[in-house]
């Protein structure tokens, strides 16, 4: 697939003939430069934008090929996200926050899955906390437990660990790995961390906007 | 591009300043353009009003001054008047008439128009007297004894000649009721004359112009005898101004509101400008810059970035005011000082900075730790300074709209308490919602939840939009509520002519007329002359101990009594019942009945010509002396003028059209007195045209504000919006869902604002008829424009809201 789009000074190739395979389970790690199309791609791939050219298959069913609604239904059954800054909803309540995809999907019993996930994470005592009442690490957390809270089949995350200290970085990147490992979820990480890409079964490297193995 | 002309156009790429620029624009309009009108009809009608009195003070008194009080004038430009009342009698006709004697100087002000014929002459305006030997006449004289212009008038003991018809003396105030004809004359001949003798009753005015009458007054008030008073321009134009002036103070309250609306706008505009620069000034920290620096680099260029916008409203309000005058038919250039630009100029500074500044002054308190973390927005308000600058800058500016705070305190205190409320009233109102919505659909959970949760976004919002709407339902309740009155008092058809002394026999001869020339009729009173002897059997000398200017004209004259079994339009019963088709009772007008002491139960004893008339007072009215109607201090219960002669009293309205039609009537019943109001009515029609006029526009810069506030507060809350849009459809949500959240978040954003509006129009009721309606409530459709408004806004919301849902790609 490939992406490009048009600026001031004329079209401009964010992406050009990239192919990625992930299997179910597998870790994929995405690495580059900044710049080099990383978010792109991960935009991409997670159907959140849709490619200048070729296609996207999702469970061997095409992906890029359905409209915004149809693929954000896909993607709410199918995908969890955590992004850098954790983009946690500032007015909802950390159990609130992992009850949310949920309710999204109109499922009845949003409130006890939540709370599991949450307890997961070792926030069960912090359920009626709003992010700003909470820790960069603990967002994170919530941030996890509203990813898997799902039970995706594939997993976004986004420099999971580019807004903490190393210590609080670590603690996230184990549960990430461990809940991923336990839940069996693909996961396609993008980061800049050689140890934490380290961690993933496989490497891709982006370099203006064109992939190498 | 200079440095400066980067420095005024940079903040316009923010759309927040764009928003902030228009709110200022639109107040400076308004502010200016009312504050160069009021200081224009405060000129014009001061002007007006010293015409209308004769000088910029008058001494009138019972007989000539004292030498001390000479003194005191005679380096003054004045004038001396005697006024009496003379008997003329012509071909076996007798007529009483006001008789005025000027000297050379009158009139000191204005012009005396004059006519060479009794009906479509020549008319001329001159500024002096008649010459000796010359009278000059009212046309009632004319018709009444059957003179012509050229004929000799006999006066006492001279035969003067009547060199002109009077149409207008500048001097004759606002009363067109006078019962005796005019006539002017020279005072050189006033002693041949012979009817001023020792023992005769006549006043003795002296006119004068001063440029202080304030210390021209206190030398005098010492010098008064008991006969004395001296009459101010003030005095004159409070009997004059009663429209005007509701009017103005209307006006005022208008611009008042529009400028708190555009305060709203501005504050919410201002507090994301604030939020978007908030990086900068902590990288200005961490590169080392001051405090002062920071307040001089933002907050300096902010205000520079402001001024050419405060100057172009200034402009267009200029423009407007120009526009206005011409409308209004003045000539010359626009009456206000170096003081009144200063205050247009003041005016919107202070909105700024009442309404921006306090927000921007937290820019200079931003730490440099900022940068590495970012705090919330919670660290750049400033509450206390920024509530009390809005109590605060309100006060100033309506004091830069009325000359004082006192005119719009009430309504001003309205809003600093509402101001202060609402958020304390709404936000229990929110949480109870927020608590209920854990049962709703998840698309009104998040869309109660984005108000509930956001209490710095969504109180001012909910607050601002409170308040436009419950502006919006006031302004236009009593705006349409004054020109309603107004026009109530002043149709189309309102009597443009008055008939006295219309005798039973002369009826069926005006009705005819009337039929003839398509005249409408009103009603017919009759009328019998009185003056009030007993209260309660006492006499009332002795009756009514406390005495004041109305008492004292009601006791000494006779008084034009009627009866009347239904009570006229342009009065209300205060006190007891309107007597209806019962005998033997009255109605006596409140202000009078007050000052007499009279109440309900009160036994009358009037003298008339024929004999005593007795009655019970039953009801005390309220009386509109501005209607365009017959008034009476008493109105008797029908039937008390069986055996009284009466003669009638009524009006008609005539269409506009050939002069020899009233010429006609005059020669059919020659014995009536026909008073014309034309210009006096088309003069008030007139103040009610420009108030409509001054509605529309008031009511469009009311709704531009009202918009205002909520483009800045979608605006402000735009950034926000759009991450949520992001974040929820990257978690799964469909677009009809999003539209949903949107939909319901400004449904109960715009209900929840009419909810508080109706709450403030209803409370705001009282004191809004307390200021301009006389203590009436008014009930009206306007009580719903609040649920109108708040529809539209959830509408406009939604739409809006769709647009930024639309105009966004999701990201991470």
């Amino acid at each position: 697939m490939g992406k490009t789009v048009s600026g001031p000074e004329g079209a401009l190739t964010l992406l050009e003939a990239v192919t990625v395979n992930v299997k179910a389970g597998e870790t994929v790690a995405i690495t580059g430069p900044s710049g080099s199309g990383k978010s792109t791609l991960l935009g991409l791939l997670a159907g959140l934008d849709v490619p200048s050219s070729g296609e996207i298959l999702l469970q061997d069913s095409a992906f890029s090929a359905l409209d915004e609604d149809q693929r954000a239904a896909r993607r709410g059954a199918l995908c969890g996200f955590v992004f850098q800054s954790f983009h946690l909803v500032q007015d909802l309540t950390a159990l609130e926050n992992v009850m949310l995809p949920l309710e999204l999907q109109g499922s009845r019993h949003a409130e006890p899955a939540a709370r599991d996930w949450l307890g997961k994470v070792g926030l069960g005592a912090r359920l009626g906390h709003f992010p700003g009442q909470l820790s960069g690490g603990e967002q994170q957390r919530v941030a996890l437990a509203r990813a898997f809270v799902v039970q995706p089949k594939l997993l976004f995350a986004d420099e999971p660990t580019g807004s903490l200290d190393h210590a609080n970085g670590e603690h996230i990147a184990d549960l990430l790995f461990d809940m991923n490992r336990a839940a069996g979820t693909a996961l396609v990480l993008v980061t800049h961390d050689p140890a934490l890409a380290a961690r993933c079964d496989r490497q891709l490297r982006l370099e203006a906007g064109r992939l190498h193995d | 591009m200079t440095e400066l002309s980067r420095l005024l156009l940079r903040p316009w790429r923010d759309s927040a300043f764009r928003i902030l620029a228009l709110a200022l624009l639109v107040a400076s309009l308004a502010l200016t353009s009312v504050v160069l009108l009021r200081a224009e009809l405060d000129a014009r009608f001061t002007a007006r009003g010293a015409e209308m009195l004769g000088g910029d003070l008058v001494l009138d008194g019972s007989r000539a001054p004292e030498a001390a009080q000479r003194e005191i004038f005679s380096t003054l430009m004045h004038s001396e008047l005697i006024k009496f009342q003379s008997v003329v009698v012509h071909n076996g006709q007798v007529l009483l008439v006001s008789v005025k004697a000027v000297d050379q100087h009158w009139p000191l002000l204005g012009e005396v128009l004059l006519s060479d014929q009794r009906f479509g002459g020549l008319q001329t305006s001159v500024q002096h007297g008649p010459a000796a030997g010359e009278v000059w006449v009212a046309d009632q004289l004319l018709d009444r004894i059957g003179l012509q212009i050229g004929d000799a008038l006999p006066l006492g003991q001279s035969n003067l000649t009547i060199s002109a018809m009077l149409v207008r003396e500048p001097d004759q105030g606002g009363g067109f009721y006078s019962m005796n004809p005019r006539v002017l004359m020279n005072r050189a001949d006033l002693d041949n004359t012979g009817i001023l003798a020792p023992g005769s009753r006549y006043g003795y005015d002296i006119a004068m112009l001063t440029d202080n009458p304030k210390a021209i007054t206190g030398q005098l008030t010492p010098t008064l005898r008991p006969d004395q008073e001296i009459e101010n321009v003030d005095d004159t134009l409070n009997r004059s101004m009663g429209p005007l002036k509701q009017l103005t103070l209307w006006v005022s309250l208008g611009v008042m509101l529009i400028t708190v609306l555009c305060g709203a706008a501005i504050y919410l505009t201002t507090g994301l400008r604030v939020a978007r620069r908030a990086t900068l000034a902590a990288l200005l920290r961490t590169f080392g810059a001051s405090r002062q620096t920071i307040i001089r680099r933002l907050l300096g260029h902010e205000l520079l970035a402001v001024l050419p916008v405060v100057i172009i409203g200034i402009g267009c309000g200029g423009l407007i005011a120009v526009s206005a005058g011409n409308a209004l038919g003045w000539e010359g250039a626009l009456a206000a000082g170096p003081s009144e630009w200063l205050l247009v100029l003041l005016g919107p500074l202070t909105l700024f900075a009442a309404f921006a500044l306090p927000r921007m002054s937290a820019l200079a308190a931003v730490p440099a730790l900022q940068v590495l973390n970012r705090q919330g927005d919670q660290s750049l308000r400033r509450s206390g300074i920024e509530l009390a600058a809005a109590l605060i800058g309100p006060m100033a500016i309506a004091a830069i709209l009325t000359g004082s705070v006192q005119d719009l305190l009430l309504v001003l205190l309205l809003l600093a308490a509402l101001g202060v409320m609402l958020p304390a009233l709404l936000w229990p109102l929110l949480l109870a919602l927020d608590k209920r919505s854990k049962r709703w659909s998840v698309a009104s959970r998040i869309a109660v939840r984005r108000l509930s949760r956001r209490r710095t976004t969504t109180l001012p919002l909910m607050a601002a939009l409170t308040l436009a709407m419950a502006i919006l339902a006031l302004a236009g309740q009593s705006g349409t509520g004054l020109l309603s009155e107004w026009q109530r008092k002043l149709p189309a058809n309102a009597p443009n002519h008055f008939i006295l002394n219309l005798f039973a026999e002369d009826q069926p001869v005006l009705q005819e007329w009337q039929q003839r020339h398509d005249a409408i009729a009103k009603p017919l009173y009759p009328i019998v002359r009185g003056r009030l002897t007993l209260i309660n059997d006492v006499p009332v000398r002795e009756a009514v101990t406390k005495e004041n200017d109305r008492a004292e004209r009601a006791l000494n004259r006779d008084l034009a009594l009627t009866e009347e079994s239904l009570l006229p339009e342009s009065n209300l019963v205060r006190d007891g019942e309107w007597h209806g088709k019962r005998r033997g009772e009255v109605s006596v007008e409140a202000e009078l009945a007050d000052s007499l002491g009279l109440k309900t139960g009160d036994q009358l004893t009037f003298v008339t010509s024929r004999s005593e008339l007795h009655a019970t007072v039953t009801s005390i009215r309220e009386v509109d002396w501005e209607s365009f109607a017959p008034n009476f201090y008493f109105m008797f219960s029908p039937g008390a003028f069986v055996e009284q002669d009466a003669t009638w009293l009524t009006s008609f309205w005539l269409p506009q059209g050939d002069g020899r039609r009233v010429a006609e009537l005059m020669t059919a019943l020659p014995h009536i007195t026909l008073l014309d109001v034309n210009a006096i009515l088309a003069r008030a029609q007139g103040i009610v045209t420009q108030a409509s006029q001054a509605t529309a526009v008031l009511a469009g810069l009311l709704v531009s504000a009202a918009l205002l506030v909520l483009v800045a507060a979608l605006l402000a809350t735009a950034d926000q919006r759009r991450a949520d849009q992001s974040l929820l459809r990257a978690l799964g949500a469909r677009q009809a869902l999003l539209r949903k959240v949107n939909w319901l978040e400004f449904v109960a954003l715009g209900l929840g604002a009419a909810f508080g509006a109706t709450l403030i129009v209803l409370a705001a009721m009282a004191p809004l008829a307390i200021l301009l309606f006389n203590g009436q409530l008014l009930w009206s459709w306007w009580q719903w424009l609040p649920l109108l408004t708040g529809i539209g806004v959830a509408l406009l919301g939604g739409l809006a809201g769709r647009r930024i849902a639309a105009g966004y790609r999701p990201t991470v």
